[in-house]
C-alpha cells in the first residue's frame, strides 16, 4: 500500500512536487526562526557569556572570592595541564584563558617624557590566534574605530576616548605600569594597533586590551591565569551539560584543601544568570509555539487545496467502485508520507540555515547607529534539540490534518455529485 | 461598501475554525508586539527614572577636574563652594578610602552626601549621626561583595586633606536596595557633613547634582553635564535592544501574514464559481477584488478584536503588576529593574495597529488581484487552476 | 608623669636639669624626648648613604627577595637600583624633594609617579612609595614626649611619643622604642588621628657599623593586613661617602 502511494506521489509531481516544496518550505522556515528567535531573546545571558562568565567558568577558590578586585595574586597557576586536563576530559567545550587586570598606561611624549598618563582596565585575551575563537566571540573585529587587530604581542588595542584622552595615534607607543601577580613593579611598552569602541562609558574611557602571551610576561604569571572560560563549541549554553560537569568537576576537587585550587562555575551559577536564562528560555518556547502554529495554518491550507484539487480523481475512483473510506485512508497515508518527505528536507535544510545563523548570525549593525561597539550587533540563532523535531508538528500533522478535513469531502458528498463537480 | 463589509464577514465567521486559527495568531502577534515594545518602553522609562532617582538627578554640577571615569581624578577633583550660592545642588564629596572587612582590605568611593537631602533616593535619613557611631549606607551589591551585614561594624581607613591617616570603625546602619549599580558597587555613603568634618574638606564637594528647578548658568571650575546627556547610554541601549526586538516580531508578524496571504489564495482558488457569480451578477472586477481583500483585512480588525479582549485585562495586569526580572547586569553597567512594569503608550498601540491593517490589507490585496485577470465565464464554471 | 622617677641616673640628672631651667615638667619631658630624638638621628641619620639591601616581600603564596643599591644624600634625594631578582634588575628610582621617578630598562621609559599612585605598595611590600618619600627629619614635623619605659629583648627602652606639630604628615601619631644606650629605636607603631594603630615597625639585629649602632633589619607590618609585613635587610652600608651629584639627576636613570 505504501509502496504503491510511493510511487504515486514521485509519479504524480501534481500531487508531491507542490506540496513537498512547499512543506519543505514551511518546516525550515519554522525552525530556521525558531532557531533565529531562541538565539535572539538569550542574547543578554550570551552578550554575558562572551565577556564575563562564559558557559562555565574556572578560577582558583581564593580569585572567586575575591573577583571583582581582580586579584591577581590569587590566580590559576599550572594552567598548561589544566587546560589540557579539561580539553581531554570535556571536549564539548573551547577553553580559553583570559586575564583581567588594571594598571596605569603613560604616554610618552617626543622626549620620553609623560604627555599623559591614566588608570587603566585591562583585558586580556587570545587576540592573535584566531582558532581560539575570542576575537569573534567578542565581537572586537567590529568594535575597532580606528586602526586594525594586533598582529603581535607587543600591540594593544585600547578604548577609544582613552586614546583621546591620552593623545594617543595608532602606531604611537605607550607604556603600561603595574604591578606582577607576585606585586611586583612592572613595565611594558605597546604599540598602539587601534582603537575600540565598546559601548560601555566605563570601558571606552580606560580599557586595553592584550595578547595573553604578552599579559602574561608583563604580569609574571607564566602559566597562569585569572580565569578559563569554557564554551560549547557549537556557541550554545547547555545548562544540563554544563551543571553536570561542574559538579563532576568539583567534586573531583573536593576533598582538595588549596584554597587555589581551581573550582568551576556555570554560567547560571554567575551574576544571576540562571533567571534569566529561565526566563529566556520560557519566552522563546512561547515565540516558537506561535511559530509553529502560524506554520501550521499554512501547511493545512496546503493540505486543503492538495486535497481539493483532486475532487475529480476521487470522483473517479468512487466511479470506479473504490469505497470511500479506502479512498479517505489512502488521501491520510499520501499526506503523512508527503509530510513526512516534506518535513525531512525541510528540517534539514532548516537545520542548515540555523545553524549557519548560528555560526554567522545576521548583522544587524546597520540599523543601529553607533555601530561600532561590542554591544551584540550580529543576532545570532541558538540550535536547540527542539529543533530537530519541532518542524514535524506544522510539517506531518498541519498537512494530514488539512487533508482529513478536506478528505471529508468525500464523505460529505453523493458520489455523482462529486464527480460532477469539476465536470470531468 | 458596506455590502463587502458584511459579505467579508460572512464568509469568515463561515470559515470557522480556520479563520479563528488565523485571527488567534495575528492577535496574537499584535499582543506580543505590545508586550516587547511596551517592556522595552517601561525599562527605558524605568532605567531612566531609577538613574534620576538614584544618581542623575536633573543633571550635574561637576567640579573641573573631576572625572567619574577616571578613580584618580577624586584625589584633586573637589572644590569649596558657598552653600548659599549653590541653591537647587545637592553637594557630594568623594574622597578615597579603604575598608577592612573580615581581614580583607577593599578600596572604595567613599561619598558623602547630606542626610537630609530629599534629592536622591538614597536613605540617607539614617545618616543621621546622632547615636554616637559613625553611620554609613552601603547598596547590596558593595554589601554582597565585602560580606557585610545590617549593623555591623567595619573599620574605615582613610585620609584628611593633608593626608594624614585615619581610621575609626563605621557602622553599616542600612543597606539600601537600588537597581542602579553605579551608586552601589565599590562604595560607601556617608554623611557629608561627617565626611568633611573627617577630611578637613570643610564646605568642599566634588559635584552636585541638580535639582528640578536647578537653571544652570557658567560657573567657573565648575561644568554642568544635563540629564539628557547622562542618560544618553541607557538610550542607546534600549534603541538597540528595540531594533533586535523587531526584527523578532516582524518575523512573527510575516509568518502570521504568510497564513492570511495563504489563506487568501485558497479562497481565491476555492471560490471561483462564486467570483464568477459576482461578477455575472454585476459586480465590478474591481468591487470583487475589494470584497477579498476587505475580507483579508478583516483578519487585522478581528485580531485586534480578539487582541483587546484578551490583551487589554492581561497587559493592563502585567503594566499594574510588573514582570520581575532577575538582576543580572551589574557587570555590564546597565540599570535594569528587579520588576519591570511594561507602558503600553497611545503611539505604540496605535502605530502597531495601524502596522496591522496596512500589511493585513496588502497580503489580501496580492492574491486577490488575481481576480482582475480572471475570465469571469471560466471561473464562473470554476475551470481555473 | 611618674614615668620619670623610673629614669636612669643618667637621664635623671638631664631632666632635672631641664626641669629646673625650664617651665614645668611637660616642656622638660618634651626637651628630653627630643634630645632623645637628636642621638637617633645622629645614629641613623648620615649626610650621604651608599647601602647595598634587600627587601623580602612575603606575598600569599610566595616570598620574594629583591636585592638593591641605595644612594642617598640627607631626606631629600635619593637614587636606588634593584639589582635582583632578574625581572627587577636595571628598574631604577629617583627620589628628589617631593617627585619620584622610575625608570624600567625594558620599556627604557621614565616615568613619574604622582598623586594617587604615590599611595600604592611598593613592589607589593607592607611600604608605600610615599612611607618611602617621607623626607622630613621627624623633629621637624612631630612634637616628641616621653611615655615612659619597657623592656624589650631584654634591652631597656624609652617609649617616645610623637605627635604631629605639621599637618600634612601621613601618620598623625608615632610611637617610638628607644634603645635606652645605643639610641636606637627597636620598634616603632604609625597610628592614625584617631588613634588606631596602622603599622608596625620592628627593628632587629642591631650591630655597630663604622662606629655607630645600626638596625641591620628591619620589618615593616600593615597591621590591618594580614601577613608578616616586609623585611627590609641592610647587607652593607657606608655611612658619609663622597656621591657625585650626577647620580641624582634624571640622566642617571638612564645609564
Amino acid at each position: 500500500m505504501i509502496k504503491f502511494l510511493f510511487k504515486g506521489i514521485i509519479r504524480d509531481k501534481s500531487r508531491s512536487i507542490l506540496p513537498i516544496v512547499v512543506i519543505s518550505l514551511g518546516v525550515s522556515l519554522t525552525i530556521v526562526l525558531s532557531g533565529f528567535l531562541s538565539g535572539a531573546m538569550t542574547d543578554m545571558v550570551d552578550q554575558n557569556a562572551r565577556f564575563e562568565t562564559g558557559h562555565v567558568k574556572v578560577m582558583s577558590r581564593a580569585y572567586a572570592e575575591n573577583k571583582e578586585q581582580l586579584p591577581n595574586d590569587l590566580a590559576l597557576l599550572g594552567v598548561d595541564s589544566l587546560i589540557s586536563y579539561l580539553r581531554s576530559n570535556y571536549p564539548d567545550l573551547q577553553w580559553v584563558e583570559r586575564i583581567r587586570f588594571g594598571g596605569l598606561l603613560d604616554a610618552p611624549d617626543a622626549d620620553g617624557e609623560s604627555k599623559g598618563q591614566g588608570p587603566a582596565a585591562g583585558i586580556a585575551i587570545n587576540l592573535l590566534d584566531a582558532s581560539s575563537g575570542e576575537v569573534e566571540r567578542m565581537n572586537i573585529e567590529r568594535a575597532i574605530v580606528s586602526g586594525a587587530l594586533p598582529d603581535y604581542a607587543n600591540e594593544a588595542l585600547i578604548g577609544d576616548e582613552f586614546a583621546k584622552k591620552l593623545k594617543l595615534n595608532i602606531g604611537d607607543e605607550v607604556t603600561y605600569f603595574g604591578t606582577t601577580m607576585n606585586g611586583s613593579m612592572t613595565f611594558q611598552n605597546f604599540t598602539i594597533s587601534g582603537t575600540i569602541r565598546f559601548g560601555i562609558a566605563a570601558m571606552d574611557k580606560g580599557a586595553i586590551l592584550l595578547d595573553i602571551s604578552a599579559a602574561r610576561q608583563m604580569l609574571d604569571m607564566q602559566n597562569g591565569a585569572g580565569e578559563i572560560l569554557g564554551f560549547f563549541h557549537n556557541g550554545v549554553y547547555n545548562d544540563k551539560a554544563a551543571l553536570a560537569m561542574e559538579n563532576s568537576f568539583n567534586n573531583q576537587l573536593k576533598s582538595n584543601p588549596d584554597e587555589y585550587a581551581p573550582q568551576m562555575f556555570t554560567l547560571r551559577s554567575q551574576n544571576n544568570l540562571g533567571d534569566l536564562l529561565d526566563y529566556a528560555n520560557s519566552m522563546s518556547a512561547i515565540f516558537v509555539l506561535i511559530f509553529v502554529g502560524a506554520m501550521s495554518v499554512v501547511l493545512w491550507n496546503t493540505g486543503l487545496i492538495g486535497g481539493l484539487r483532486r475532487y475529480q480523481e476521487f470522483g473517479i475512483r468512487l466511479a470506479l467502485g473504490e469505497s470511500k473510506g479506502k479512498i479517505y485512508r489512502s488521501l491520510v497515508m499520501e499526506a503523512t508520507l508527503i509530510g513526512m518527505i516534506g518535513s525531512l528536507i525541510g528540517t534539514g535544510i532548516g537545520l542548515v540555515g540555523a545553524f549557519y545563523l548560528q555560526n554567522y548570525g545576521i548583522n544587524i549593525a546597520g540599523m543601529v547607529d553607533n555601530s561600532s561597539m561590542m554591544m551584540p550587533t550580529v543576532m545570532r540563532a541558538k540550535v536547540t534539540p527542539n529543533l530537530y523535531y519541532i518542524g514535524f508538528i506544522p510539517g506531518v500533522f498541519a498537512m494530514v490534518f488539512g487533508n482529513m478535513l478536506s478528505g471529508i469531502g468525500i464523505y460529505k458528498r453523493e458520489t455523482a455529485s462529486l464527480f460532477n463537480e469539476l465536470e470531468v | 461598501m458596506k455590502l463587502a463589509f458584511i459579505l467579508a464577514y460572512k464568509n469568515l465567521i463561515g470559515a470557522g475554525l480556520r479563520t479563528w486559527l488565523n485571527v488567534g495568531i495575528l492577535a496574537f502577534t499584535f499582543i506580543l508586539i505590545l508586550f516587547y515594545n511596551g517592556l522595552l518602553d517601561g525599562w527605558n522609562q524605568q532605567a531612566k527614572l531609577a538613574s534620576i532617582e538614584w544618581e542623575y538627578g536633573y543633571g550635574e554640577l561637576r567640579a573641573a577636574n573631576y572625572d567619574p571615569y577616571d578613580p584618580f581624578s577624586i584625589q584633586d577633583g573637589h572644590q569649596s563652594y558657598k552653600p548659599e550660592d549653590f541653591n537647587m545642588l545637592t553637594p557630594i564629596l568623594i574622597r578615597q578610602a579603604s575598608i577592612y572587612p573580615h581581614g580583607r582590605m577593599l578600596s572604595i568611593s567613599l561619598k558623602g552626601i547630606p542626610h537630609d537631602q530629599e534629592q536622591l533616593k538614597l536613605p540617607t535619613t539614617f545618616l543621621n549621626p546622632s547615636q554616637g557611631e559613625i553611620p554609613v549606607i552601603i547598596g547590596k551589591r558593595m554589601a554582597a561583595a565585602a560580606k557585610l551585614k545590617e549593623g555591623e561594624e567595619v573599620l574605615l581607613r582613610w585620609r584628611d586633606k593633608h593626608g594624614t591617616f585615619d581610621a575609626l570603625p563605621v557602622t553599616i546602619v542600612k543597606i539600601f536596595d537600588s537597581d542602579v549599580g553605579s551608586i552601589d558597587s565599590g562604595q560607601m555613603w556617608i554623611g557629608l557633613a561627617q565626611l568633611q568634618e573627617m577630611t578637613g574638606f570643610k564646605a568642599e564637594a566634588t559635584y552636585f547634582v541638580a535639582n528640578k528647578n536647578y537653571n544652570h548658568q557658567e560657573r567657573k571650575g565648575w561644568s554642568f553635564i544635563p540629564q539628557e546627556t547622562l542618560l544618553e547610554d541607557i538610550n542607546k541601549l534600549i534603541a538597540s535592544k528595540k531594533i533586535s526586538g523587531s526584527i523578532m516580531y516582524l518575523l512573527l508578524l510575516a509568518i502570521a501574514l504568510l497564513a492570511i496571504f495563504d489563506t487568501q489564495v485558497l479562497s481565491v482558488f476555492r471560490r471561483q464559481k462564486e467570483i464568477g457569480t459576482y461578477i455575472a451578477m454585476g459586480m465590478t472586477r474591481l468591487q470583487v477584488v475589494g470584497l477579498f481583500t476587505v475580507e483579508g483585512n478583516m483578519y487585522s480588525l478581528l485580531a485586534m478584536l480578539l487582541g483587546a479582549i484578551v490583551g487589554i485585562p492581561m497587559l493592563s495586569f502585567l503594566a499594574v503588576k510588573g514582570i520581575s526580572f532577575p538582576e543580572v547586569t551589574q557587570g555590564m553597567g546597565v540599570t535594569m529593574a528587579e520588576r519591570i512594569f511594561p507602558v503600553f503608550s497611545l503611539q505604540l498601540i496605535a502605530g502597531t495597529m495601524l502596522l496591522l491593517i496596512i500589511s493585513a490589507t496588502i497580503v489580501s490585496f496580492l492574491p486577490a488581484k488575481k481576480i482582475a485577470n480572471m475570465n469571469p465565464v471560466e471561473a464562473l464554471k470554476g475551470k481555473l487552476q | 608623669m611618674n614615668t620619670a622617677r623610673n629614669f636612669t641616673g643618667k637621664m635623671k640628672k638631664i631632666i632635672l636639669l631641664f626641669s629646673f631651667l625650664f617651665l614645668g615638667i611637660m616642656s622638660g619631658q618634651a626637651q628630653d624626648a627630643q634630645i632623645i630624638l637628636d642621638k637617633v638621628d645622629k645614629n641613623m641619620v648620615s649626610k650621604t648613604e651608599i647601602t647595598e639591601s634587600e627587601m623580602i616581600i612575603r606575598g600569599k603564596r610566595n616570598v620574594q627577595t629583591i636585592g638593591s643599591k641605595s644612594y642617598t644624600e640627607g631626606n631629600k634625594k635619593s637614587f636606588t637600583e634593584y639589582l635582583y631578582p632578574e625581572r627587577e634588575r636595571g628598574t631604577k628610582m629617583l627620589k628628589l624633594e617631593d617627585r619620584l621617578w622610575i625608570y624600567s630598562p625594558s620599556t627604557d621609559r621614565t616615568i613619574q609617579l604622582s598623586g594617587h599612585m604615590l599611595r600604592q605598595s611598593v613592589m607589593g611590600s607592607d611600604l608605600s612609595y610615599e612611607d618611602m618619600m617621607e623626607d622630613r627629619k621627624l623633629k621637624e614635623i612631630y612634637d616628641a614626649i616621653i611615655l615612659g619605659e619597657e623592656t624589650i629583648d631584654e634591652r631597656k627602652t624609652w617609649i617616645l611619643e610623637l605627635t604631629a606639630s605639621v599637618e600634612n604628615v601621613s601618620y598623625h601619631k608615632r610611637k617610638i622604642w628607644v634603645d635606652q644606650e645605643r639610641f636606637i629605636p627597636l620598634k616603632e607603631e604609625l597610628f592614625a588621628k584617631s588613634g588606631q594603630l596602622l603599622k608596625k615597625t620592628t627593628l632587629s639585629d642591631i650591630s655597630q657599623i663604622d662606629g655607630r649602632w645600626y638596625p641591620k633589619k628591619i620589618n615593616f607590618k600593615d597591621v590591618l593586613k594580614s601577613g608578616n609585613g616586609t623585611d627590609f635587610i641592610i647587607k652593607k652600608i657606608q655611612f658619609n661617602p663622597a656621591i657625585p651629584a650626577y647620580i641624582f639627576t634624571k640622566a642617571s636613570l638612564k645609564k
